[in-house]
């Protein structure tokens, strides 16, 4: 199982599979109708997002055909690009994201190694352990932690609450079991020899590990980076939750709280801010796209 | 091996620091300190939140006296309760079940296609799992919105009536799984595109030989093939779906009259939003026996495979 | 815990010792000159309304030599119940925030009285009604003050056009814009016929019966003006009464002639429908009139801002106030309470007035009659009958028989449109009545 993952990530290496020119020829004109109607629903909204991020408001509010676009205008994605808020959203989850995959890798690469490699007293279970926290979900955790938040302020003076870096703090208990888990399988799938080997030649531990684990599993972190990547920057709640300033606000946070107004709503906004809200994923998707579906297939083929 | 192993390094180490010989130059040491940081991560933020969340839900409104089992006393006797349960049930089911479906369909005809366009198809399918999903369920959202749906501008234009997608009970239910299958299926069809490039494809030539039908082939060959994928694929969006908030956050906010809350939507209602933080702790803590048993499946799974191993 | 309570009080003293000196004179001016103010004000959705109130703050900043940092807060996504509940969990934040309807009841043991500001305000600004008082107050003691930002009377807003082809209703001949109101027929029936006439001719009323303020705040009217009461003022349920089951019928025949999908509005479906086109009249304060304004003119010129329809037991409008309170763990309160008698001032009160087209009402007597009201249009005098300016309506809120904290539990569940929705889809009015009643023993909870 866990090969698979290993040779979806490279890249560069064509795959193959058996011969398709065997199959009938209606069951593949069947295959690519039902590929169009699935590709149609599937792709949809972020469609119709585009549609409606080039109209007026106005246009909008004429209720005219929704599908089509009459009268283009690029004045929403201006005027979001242009205001501050929506800036300081984007830097906000930017800066949030960044650090936030940064310090997973530290953290999970290290882990995945010790609890890959070197056994410990504890670590079989701490492997399990890691696994298991992924069954405790954000929806479970958020009340304990708003509550923990007051007291450290009542005990400590630090404020966690409304500060955007506290998301720092906590996003990475959403990507780390994560990466550390698929961290474990790539680096299990590495011959023993290799670092048995240099070890002999007498690199340490932690050489063993930048010279050759991490070169080696190279795919699987890239994976990884794009896992911890997309989680912190989709999370919903932990923001909705946490954070209440508007200049302390992430992206998903900050578009359904302050772009839509309640009784002055301008959709034509809303949708820009979404997509371009969107776009981040989207394009490290476009150009890692195979990275992408290794480190979502090595979670559950490992698991 | 080992043993030879870790004394070269303790020699590469302690040489230079006598002092610090001893500590380092364990194995076991150094491992343990590798692994700290996630030790830390995971007991400060995880566990630690969760034993708290259960003292919590054991505290009156204004959290300064214990009332034991009165928070979920007085959950059992609401009715509101007992329809967040039945809900998030058949959500979980029911969403799981078609994302699994046309994921698996899904995958198939991507299989099916010359393997030169899969690659093409495959990025295009799998959009809905790469976008935000508070953001594109903002979209569905003003896909169904009450004045300005563009269903029911094309509905209209063909004269079939409007739809209330989100305003009456059974089509806000029907919006919700539909957002949560859009969603979900893509990541199925990823998993199950990649079980199916597992089988070996002598097994097919062998069941083509053997004159077995397209279905025969299916359930005796690909479904045994893929049986590990599909169990592990479902338990996992199992769990994302049954916690889900979002999407019933951003789609419905558990509208109409209640009949579209989940158990973490209701609980951040209750919990956050009418500052009950204790009844709200309760609520979500009713997620547990679900993924605890979806713990013991993954579990024994973990335990074949190490056993395999 | 021990810590906070000594230092809360400490600061108390400190503060009914500078509140001694009285209006007049400045709270903060001389040694003490400088300081710093945090404020969260209600993010406004009119477009530049914040403008106003930034420009006013500013003022009385460079005036009191204070550094004052605002926020605007927005209450979509109910983000601004969310940071009262954050900061007076973590007592900290900002020193003065601005409120909605319910909060300050709710926060009354956090927010510091302003029982001497208010004693003046009252005086230079005439009276408040029975509403502000309710809300305002806690243990008879003034808990905040009533902001002009926010505050809201959600009454009709008709197309007279469509009222007038398809009801026969006149609507501003009933309310002459600069004239008193000649609305004696105006009930409860005649809305209801109005309702199904529009229906029948496709341009049905939005009423919306969703779980957000505005579906709330239109039911709970309705409810009071059948009398319709579902906890008393002692906290005893009285929901199986028949003033209720009267509104509930009611509802439900009214229910019928509403868009389909009303149970799952927002506060901005009924703007959207009414700028649409889709609807003949929706309950509103100005704010769709400005959109419509703004985005689909030729809607705008044709609507009407006017009075409730009366029901039996009189004419009840929903009336939302905003209020502005100060943590008692703020750490300039002197400075806040000078902020808000600045705000509270008549040109102050005007100015925000202007600068939210009209949208935002003043709860003083003297206030009702700003120019803004009677001069916007088109068409024009279409707010002329927004602010109340003669005392027509009763301005009530949602359950306000109950004491305040059971009333903001029926509110924010939104448990009179839920009744409604549930009895006019078909339950009994008995099991309706019965869930009602178990949902709101269950607000007692402490």
């Amino acid at each position: 199982m866990a090969s698979i993952a290993a040779t979806a990530g490279g890249p560069t290496r064509p795959v193959r599979y058996g011969s398709i020119s065997r199959n009938r020829r209606r069951a593949l004109i069947w295959s690519y109708v039902f590929l169009v109607i699935f590709a149609v629903f599937f792709l949809l909204p972020p469609v119709y997002m585009l549609i409606t991020s080039l109209k007026t408001s106005q246009e909008i509010s004429a209720a005219t055909n929704p599908w089509w676009v009459f009268n283009p205008t690029l004045q929403n994605y201006i005027e979001l690009l242009s205001s501050n808020q929506y800036l300081t959203f984007f830097r906000n989850s930017a800066l949030i994201s960044i650090i936030v995959v940064t310090v997973t890798m530290l953290i999970s690469v290290p882990a995945a190694f010790a609890l890959a490699r070197m056994k410990f007293w504890g670590s079989a279970t701490l492997a399990t352990g890691v696994f298991l926290t992924y069954l405790i979900p954000e929806t479970l955790l958020f009340i304990p932690l708003f509550k923990t938040f007051a007291y450290v302020y009542e005990y400590t003076g630090i404020q966690l609450i409304n500060n955007w870096w506290v998301l720092i703090v906590i996003y990475p208990t959403l990507t780390v079991p994560f990466c550390t888990w698929i961290m474990i399988g790539y680096f299990a799938s590495i011959p023993k020899e290799l670092d048995e080997a240099a070890l002999i030649d007498g690199a340490s531990y932690i050489q063993t590990l930048t010279k050759i684990f991490i070169p080696v599993a190279l795919p699987g972190i890239i994976a990884a980076t794009i896992f911890a990547f997309t989680v912190s920057w989709a999370q919903f709640l932990y923001p909705l939750a946490f954070t209440t300033s508007t200049d302390q606000l992430v992206l998903p946070v900050g578009i359904i709280t302050t772009l839509i107004k309640g009784d002055v709503y301008n959709w034509g906004q809303v949708m820009t801010g979404a997509l371009l809200g969107a776009a981040p994923p989207l394009i490290i998707y476009a150009f890692l796209m195979d990275y992408y579906i290794a480190g979502l297939t090595a979670g559950a083929t490992k698991g | 091996m080992v043993d030879a192993a870790t004394g070269a390094a303790g020699i590469s180490v302690g040489a230079r620091r006598p002092s610090l010989h001893k500590l380092f130059q364990r194995k076991s040491t150094i491992a343990f300190l590798m692994a700290l940081p996630l030790i830390l991560l995971i007991s400060l933020l995880v566990v630690y939140p969760a034993f708290y969340s259960l003292h919590l839900a054991t505290l009156n409104k204004s959290m300064e006296r214990f009332v034991g089992l009165g928070n979920f006393e007085f959950l059992f006797k609401r009715q509101t309760f007992w329809m967040v349960v039945e809900q998030s049930v058949l959500f979980a089911v029911t969403a799981v079940v078609f994302k699994a479906l046309i994921g698996f369909f899904v995958a198939h005809f991507v299989h099916a296609i010359p393997s030169k366009g899969q690659r093409k198809w495959r990025g295009m399918l799998l959009v809905p799992w790469v976008i935000p999903p508070a953001m594109s369920t903002l979209a569905w959202f003003w896909l169904f919105d009450p004045s300005y749906s563009a269903f029911n501008w094309i509905f209209t234009k063909v004269g079939l009536g409007t739809i209330p997608f989100l305003g009456d009970a059974y089509w806000a239910r029907f919006s919700v799984i539909l957002v949560n299958v859009w969603f979900g299926a893509p990541f199925f069809m990823i998993m199950y595109l990649a079980a199916l490039k597992s089988v070996p494809e002598q097994l097919y030539e062998a069941a083509a030989i053997d004159g077995a039908s397209w279905w025969q082939r299916l359930w005796y060959v690909t479904l045994p093939m893929m049986r590990n994928i599909i169990s592990i694929t479902v338990l996992f969006s199992l769990i994302v779906t049954f916690a889900n908030f979002d999407i019933v956050r951003v789609l419905t906010a558990g509208g109409p009259i209640d009949q579209t809350h989940v158990f973490a939507t209701w609980a951040f209602k209750l919990g956050i939003e009418s500052g009950d933080i204790p009844l709200g702790a309760c609520v979500s803590l009713f997620m547990l026996p679900i993924l605890g048993l979806s713990a013991v499946f993954i579990l024994r799974d973990i335990n074949k495979r190490g056993n395999e191993a | 815990m021990a810590k906070s309570h000594v230092s809360r009080r400490g600061v108390l003293k400190g503060a009914a010792a500078v509140s001694a000196v009285g209006l007049a004179a400045p709270f903060v001016r001389g040694a003490h000159a400088a300081g710093k103010l945090a404020v969260g004000f209600w993010d406004h959705w009119v477009p530049n309304a914040n403008n106003g109130l930034t420009k006013l703050c500013n003022e009385w900043a460079a005036k009191e030599k204070v550094e004052i940092t605002i926020d605007y807060i927005t209450s979509q996504g109910n983000k601004n119940l969310l940071t009262i509940a954050a900061e007076s969990q973590a007592r900290s934040g900002h020193d003065l925030l601005a409120f909605p309807t319910w909060q300050p009841a709710d926060q009354a043991r956090h927010l510091e009285p302003v029982d001497d500001i208010m004693t003046e305000l009252i005086k230079q600004n005439g009276k408040v009604n029975a509403t502000v008082e309710y809300l305002g107050r806690s243990s008879g003691k003034w808990i905040a003050v009533p902001a002009t930002p926010g505050s809201q009377i959600k009454g009709p807003c008709t197309r007279i056009d469509l009222l007038k082809q398809h009801a026969g209703i006149d609507i501003q001949a009933m309310y002459p814009a600069g004239a008193a109101p000649k609305a004696d027929g105006w009930n409860m029936e005649t809305f209801l016929m109005a309702a199904e006439k529009c229906h029948k001719a496709g341009v049905p009323f939005g009423i919306g019966l969703g779980q957000t303020s505005d579906s709330v705040d239109t039911a709970g009217a309705i409810f009071n003006s059948f009398g319709a009461a579902l906890v008393d003022g002692k906290g005893n349920v009285v929901v199986k009464s028949d003033p209720v089951r009267q509104a509930l019928d009611y509802y439900k025949k009214l229910i019928q002639y509403l868009p389909a999908d009303v149970a799952a509005w927002d506060d901005a479906s009924n703007n959207k429908w009414l700028v649409s086109g889709k609807g003949a009249l929706i309950m509103n304060p100005p704010s769709a009139w400005a959109v419509a304004k703004r985005d689909a003119p030729q809607i705008a010129e044709q609507l009407w801002t006017h009075g409730m329809p009366a029901g039996p037991k009189g004419r009840y409008a929903p009336f939302l106030p905003y209020f502005w309170g100060i943590w008692n763990f703020s750490k300039n309160k002197p400075a806040a309470k000078s902020l808000l008698v600045h705000l509270s001032r008549k040109e102050s009160a005007e100015a925000l007035v202007a600068a939210s087209g009209g949208y935002d009402l003043p709860s003083f007597a003297n206030f009702t009659t700003f120019k803004t009201w009677a001069e916007e249009s088109p068409p024009k005098g279409t707010l002329y009958h927004y602010p109340n300016p003669h005392d027509h309506q009763i301005l009530s809120v949602t359950a306000s028989q109950a004491p305040p904290k059971i009333a903001a539990q029926i509110y924010t569940q939104a448990i009179p449109t839920k009744m409604a929705v549930r009895h006019a889809q078909g339950e009994p009015m008995e099991k309706t009545l019965d869930w009602a009643a178990a949902e709101c023993e269950g607000f007692s909870r402490t």
